[in-house]
């Protein structure tokens, strides 16, 4: 015990170490869930309090700088208001068009999925990972493998996945992350390839295993393709920025810069849609083979 | 000491909830942000020798994990390893100017960039690119920060420091 004692800088150390690298080869097991969601419980309830007085007082200021533009501005918007009726009118006949000629291709009607808005309230505090923390959680219906956008003008451009639900956060695994893997296709050329994140640049994603023979100029806008059971088809990644022959040379990957900006984001749009179960058992069976 | 287990406990937890909040994000230059808990590591390693730095280290750094969606242990061992290794050194070697700091942090960086980039790819994913992407704007920013936040945290622990003979 005098040893212990005597050496308690080294027999630390060395304890340190034992469980450090035990916790890394047990990843996500019964224990390290424990002492994460330890961790979870301590910080997160400071995170939403300061999160929550930065809000109220950037919201405060903002109003009393506001308050003098806003008379001018109601003026614009009744103008703008009078416009959009109009507008509103066409596009209600524009849309029963559509309608009309889906039926007649006998196309399916694209299925509409509830949406809960949320509010960042962190991001990984570290850079070698880029997760991201919002105020809502399973408490809101909230699920794993949810997809996450958030509004690019008028379109929804994505912004990741849900990986972990607490009751009153979650976490979101942002498209920038090389973790996450997507199906995507380029909207002109219908080409297909999957995207992920970037690492030699993290505000960046690159789409892996696309044709060789596609022609693909900087600016090419880049969707969602469908597959893989968890995003919706049809919704706004990034744009192309720059093509090169992959490392095998028989495909070639695309550079994309995401749409949204995520160092500035502040709100996201989660899309209650259940993910194709059985495309992700596909999925996680082939993985681990 | 027990008030300077309860400060440093605080700051710990304060650069946590700064570092993570989306707010922090505007200060990224090159894509990246400082790393504040380490920054107060090698501080108390400096200033309050070997356990002081690794017990600080451990426990920041799995507070770091567990808010991260890093796995357990992959943020806490570098922290640890280098709270440790500097407070063998400490203000015996580094005496206290604004380039000796610099340079420390800077190096501890990035040998805490080195380490985590080891157990990335023996434990999750790793690329050489972070060398390049995370690792040398990192520590720079790091280094950068370190002569201001070492002052404010000389003044904070002036008592303990002059108790320890520093």
């Amino acid at each position: 015990m005098e040893f212990f004692i005597k050496h308690k800088t080294i027999v630390l150390f060395i304890l340190f170490t034992l469980f450090c690298f035990i916790s890394l080869s047990l990843q996500s097991s019964g224990v390290t869930n424990v002492v994460e969601g330890a961790g979870n419980a301590v910080i997160f309830p400071f995170q939403k309090l300061y999160h929550a007085v930065q809000t109220n007082l950037s919201l405060l200021w903002s109003g009393f700088s506001q308050l003098r533009n806003a008379q001018e501005e109601l003026e614009k918007t009744r103008l703008r208001l009078q416009q959009y009726e109009s507008v509103a009118e066409e596009l209600e006949e524009i849309k029963r068009e559509n309608e009309q000629l889906r039926n007649l291709l006998g196309l399916k009607q694209r299925l509409k999925y509830d949406t809960v808005l949320a509010t960042i309230i962190s991001k990984d505090p570290d850079n070698w990972f880029r997760t991201i923390i919002i105020n809502r959680g399973s408490s809101d219906g909230i699920e794993v493998n949810m997809p996450v956008v958030a509004f690019f003008g008028d379109e929804k451009a994505i912004i990741g996945k849900i990986i972990e639900v607490r009751g009153s956060i979650s976490r979101i695994l942002p498209i920038i992350s090389p973790d996450l893997k997507i199906g995507v296709v380029f909207q002109e050329s219908r080409y297909p390839g999957l995207l992920s994140g970037y690492s030699a640049i993290g505000k960046l994603c690159v789409i892996d295993y696309v044709d060789k023979t596609a022609t693909i100029k900087p600016g090419d806008v880049v969707i969602t393709s469908g597959q893989g059971g968890v995003f919706p088809q049809g919704l706004l990644v990034g744009v192309a920025i720059k093509s090169f022959p992959s490392e095998s040379g028989a495909f070639q990957r695309v550079l994309v810069k995401p749409y949204i900006n995520f160092d500035l984001i502040e709100n996201v749009v989660v899309i209650k849609k259940e993910p194709d179960k059985e495309i992700l058992k596909l999925i996680q069976d082939e993985s681990q083979l | 000491m027990i008030l300077m287990y309860i400060i440093t406990g605080a700051l710990l937890l304060a650069s946590l909830i700064i570092q993570g909040h989306s707010s922090f994000d505007v200060l990224r230059i090159g894509g990246v942000k400082p790393d504040l808990v380490f920054i107060i590591v090698v501080y108390f390693a400096y200033s309050f020798g070997s356990l002081y730095g690794e017990v600080t280290g451990f426990i920041g750094g799995l507070l770091h994990d567990a808010i991260s969606n890093s796995p357990l242990g992959l943020l806490a061992f570098p922290k640890m390893a280098l709270g440790y290794i500097i407070g063998f050194f400490g203000r015996s070697i580094f005496k206290e100017n604004l380039f000796t700091i610099f340079l420390l942090i800077f190096f501890a960086s990035v040998a805490k960039g080195i380490i985590t980039l080891i157990l990335c790819y023996l434990f999750h994913q790793g690329s050489l690119s972070s060398i390049t992407s995370i690792i040398l704007p990192e520590s720079f920013y790091n280094a950068l920060l370190s002569p201001p936040l070492f002052f404010l945290l000389d003044k904070i622990f002036e008592q303990e420091l002059s108790r320890e003979g520093r």
